[in-house]
């Protein structure tokens, strides 16, 4: 393998697919990034068995060939270097890359590519469905958060998709919120699924659930694309492979049953408030320093005004045994029966950051009933936190 | 300020108890613990039978021969536990600043009551006697490493006659704190193990004294951190409080068994029982903690302490039990002896619960915890338990 690039483009591709390297694994193949001519292009590869990412970066191939070079020395070294052309050459005997870029010479020792797990890649005959990037990044923005962060249920580590004719709904959560946000697609998918092999299951949508992390890689190594991201489901309905410009991004499935989340959102309220979501984030905030020494409490007490022409107000208190207590007051427009409940105040910090509409609302019933924020202005995205009960001593 | 602290320790004190139970005993060598040909150890001895250099911890086996007429008497951790709160009920009546430090020891801070410490001491010493029937000894200092150390030398040197106990009250008056150290041999220093005692040794540092005059410097240099402690301590410096349970940051409960357990329903067992005990202690003070930890001590002595972080805090015993029996069954491998298990829970937190999404209500341990606890302060700790505990009980 002879093929020359330039430090920049090099530096990139190796970025994307840093992600899908495996930190500690006990195969030393995974901890490499694999390189390998492919038509006019260099590719990239890493693969951890749960994600792997192929991103292709432009070259001039003198020869064809492939190597696997330890990932992590390939990028900090490759990040070091000057932007200016970086010649590489393998000896293919010892499976030792030489690169060549500036002033700076070296060689490093590589793994055969024949050892390297093949991360699939789409072909023409797979059946796709196109995403606008746009809306795909702000859906993993406004859902991915809610997704569990520990194993013990590994269904709640993916967030849920749902196809449904023209619609794309994506959920997450863990054992204490819920997010959920949908958006139209321009197609109808139902056929396009069938052909793929995702009918639904009789009156059930058809759906996947897809790891968190792989979602949150997506919205990363999308940042610029501007033109549709394919979905292709692999046969057997065991990976999934988003297509994007330049890159692929292929994630395992998880298996399992995801809950059905429609039962956890509540119907109705008994009291609806109408809040500025910066500032109720600020306040927040101010509370979460004294709440965070208290296992996060922060305690909202909602009051309506009484009167329909005038603001009522939510105060929200945090106190902490050792530290002191903090008291913030928001104006807000309350309909309803004036109420207490308590929240985890990083919940309310997550959803809050993600809200995209200068007010939202708030709609609760008991101080032991899930709470319902949504976005004023767009009906797409519901948000469902528990709240924390106070126990009187 | 110059503080006035106590540090009292029961002589003997489960022998005591069982004289108590059964005077016949009174001057007579005998034993507290497990049975010699089951391989029982000694919990505690009376002084009759230390004469014989019968000591705790010596396998009774051992003890009967060294003192053939010893008499075995077997444990009884409920009278032994339901004396220790009368004595320490005492101590709270003099002054709320006690550290219990275990069974039969504390600490207790007395600088605000105007008597000298001698006086206080003798004081205590007498009510304990006369109320409860029980023999101590007190140490009393400027602070709690220079009061335990004194109450060690004072009992180690007493004259016991046959048939009687140390009582011994030992007082270092204020500033006299290094003085009193500087003879005795370094091992009476706290945090002064076999292996650092020998370093101590190879350099020619054999009394505390020898560790006082020596550079600090160098022994930070030799050893780290813990050797600005060993030259702090070695000059009878110690500002550490006396800490009530009121402020103390863990709650815990362990029990050291009369013979090492290798049975893993009985060790479950004691597990789950000194769960209870620390989730009924944390939950009559109001208080719920992220951690829970396990202690446990193999047959030779080596001890691990292994912790577990819940994702939210508790006090309810399942949720204790849970955690530790995790940590139980990761550590301990099928067979192993064991001498003690302890239980901890610390890292309070107020006790905010966040209810969870899916299974919607209050924990549903909550209220049957409550009205557990409810009949045992009415009826007393064995009022109500659990069948598993039934079949302990007949052993």
């Amino acid at each position: 393998m002879k093929v020359s690039c330039l430090q920049e483009n090099l530096a990139k591709g190796l970025s994307i697919v840093g992600r899908a390297v495996a930190s500690r694994s006990t195969l030393p193949v995974l901890s490499n990034v694999l390189l390998a001519t492919d038509g006019d292009r260099l590719k990239l590869s890493a693969n951890n068995f749960e994600l792997g990412i192929n991103c292709w970066v432009g070259a001039k191939i003198e020869q064809e060939g492939a190597i696997t070079i330890p990932a992590r020395l390939l990028a900090d070294f490759v990040n070091s270097l000057p932007p200016e052309r970086i010649d590489m050459e393998l000896d293919e005997s010892t499976q030792t890359l030489h690169l060549r870029c500036a002033r700076f010479e070296s060689n490093i020792k590589g793994i055969d590519a024949q050892e390297f797990p093949v991360v699939a890649s789409a072909s023409d005959s797979d059946v796709a469905i196109k995403l606008d990037p746009e809306s795909l990044r702000l859906m993993i923005k406004q859902v991915v958060f809610a997704a569990a962060t520990d194993e013990s249920r590994p269904v709640f580590t993916g967030v849920l998709l749902q196809f449904d004719a023209d619609k794309l709904t994506m959920a997450a959560a863990d054992g204490f919120r819920l997010s959920v946000r949908s958006a139209v697609l321009n197609q109808n998918v139902a056929d396009t699924l069938e052909d793929a092999g995702l009918a639904g299951n009789g009156a059930k949508a058809p759906s996947l659930i897809i790891p968190a992390r792989a979602l949150t890689e997506l919205a990363r190594v999308s940042g610029e694309q501007e033109e549709p991201i394919d979905l292709i489901v692999t046969s057997g309905r065991r990976q999934i492979l988003f297509h994007l410009q330049d890159i692929e991004l292929v994630s395992q499935l998880i298996e399992g049953d995801f809950p059905d989340y429609n039962r956890i959102i509540p119907k109705g309220y008994s009291t609806r408030s109408v809040l500025d979501t910066a500032n109720f984030l600020k306040a927040v905030k101010i509370s979460h320093l004294f709440a965070r020494d208290s296992a996060n409490i922060v305690r909202l007490e909602i009051s309506p005004s009484g009167d329909e022409l005038m603001n009522g107000r939510i105060t929200l208190v945090a106190t902490s045994a050792e530290l002191g207590d903090n008291v913030a007051e928001i104006d807000a427009s309350i309909e309803g029966d004036s109420m207490e409940v308590a929240f985890n105040a990083k919940y309310l910090i997550d959803v809050l950051s993600i809200i995209d509409s200068p007010q939202f609302a708030l709609e609760t019933s008991t101080s032991s009933s899930p709470g319902v924020f949504r976005s004023i202005g767009d009906e797409n995205f519901t948000h469902v936190i528990m709240p924390m009960h106070i126990q009187t001593r | 300020m110059a503080r006035k602290i106590l540090h009292l320790d029961l002589d003997a004190f489960y022998c005591a108890v069982e004289e108590q139970r059964n005077p016949g005993l009174h001057g007579k060598p005998f034993a507290v613990g497990g049975r010699p040909d089951q391989r029982g150890v000694v919990a505690s001895c009376s002084y009759a039978a230390r004469k014989f250099g019968v000591h705790s911890a010596m396998p009774m086996a051992q003890a009967m021969r060294r003192c053939p007429n010893l008499i075995v008497v077997p444990g009884n951790h409920r009278a032994y536990s339901r004396v220790s709160g009368q004595v320490m009920a005492r101590l709270h009546n003099l002054t709320p600043l006690v550290e219990q430090l275990s069974i039969d020891e504390a600490f207790l801070d007395v600088s605000d009551l105007p008597d000298s410490p001698e006086n206080i001491a003798r004081a205590l010493q007498a009510d304990i006697r006369r109320e409860l029937g029980l023999p101590c000894s007190i140490g009393a200092a400027g602070n709690k490493l220079v009061a335990k150390i004194a109450n060690n030398i004072g009992k180690a040197s007493a004259q016991v006659r046959p048939g009687q106990t140390p009582n011994a009250i030992t007082v270092v008056p204020p500033g006299q704190e290094a003085e009193f150290l500087a003879p005795l041999p370094v091992r009476e220093l706290w945090g002064v193990g076999p292996k650092t005692a020998e370093k101590l040794e190879s350099l020619g540092l054999h009394t505390i004294g020898d560790v006082a005059g020596w550079p600090e410097s160098d022994l930070i240099r030799r050893f780290g951190k813990h050797g600005a402690d060993l030259s702090r301590r070695a000059k009878g410096v110690d500002n550490r409080p006396v800490i009530t349970e009121h402020e103390a940051k863990s709650v815990s409960q362990e029990r050291t068994f009369a013979t090492d357990i290798s049975g893993g329903t009985q060790l479950r067992r004691t597990l789950r029982s000194l769960c209870e005990m620390t989730g009924r202690r944390l939950r009559k003070r109001g208080l719920s903690g992220t951690t829970v930890r396990l202690k446990i001590r193999w047959a030779d002595f080596t001890t691990l302490t292994r912790q577990t972080t819940l994702g939210h805090p508790t006090n309810l015993d399942a949720e204790i039990y849970a955690a530790a029996l995790e940590l139980f069954n990761n550590v301990w491998p099928e067979g192993k002896r064991v001498r003690l298990l302890g239980v901890g829970v610390s890292h309070f937190e107020s006790p905010g619960r966040q209810l969870s999404l899916w299974d919607s209500g209050p924990p549903p341990d909550a209220p049957l915890q409550k009205t557990l606890d409810d009949i045992r302060e009415r009826f007393g700790s064995n009022a109500v338990k659990r069948g598993s505990q039934l079949e302990q009980d007949d052993e």
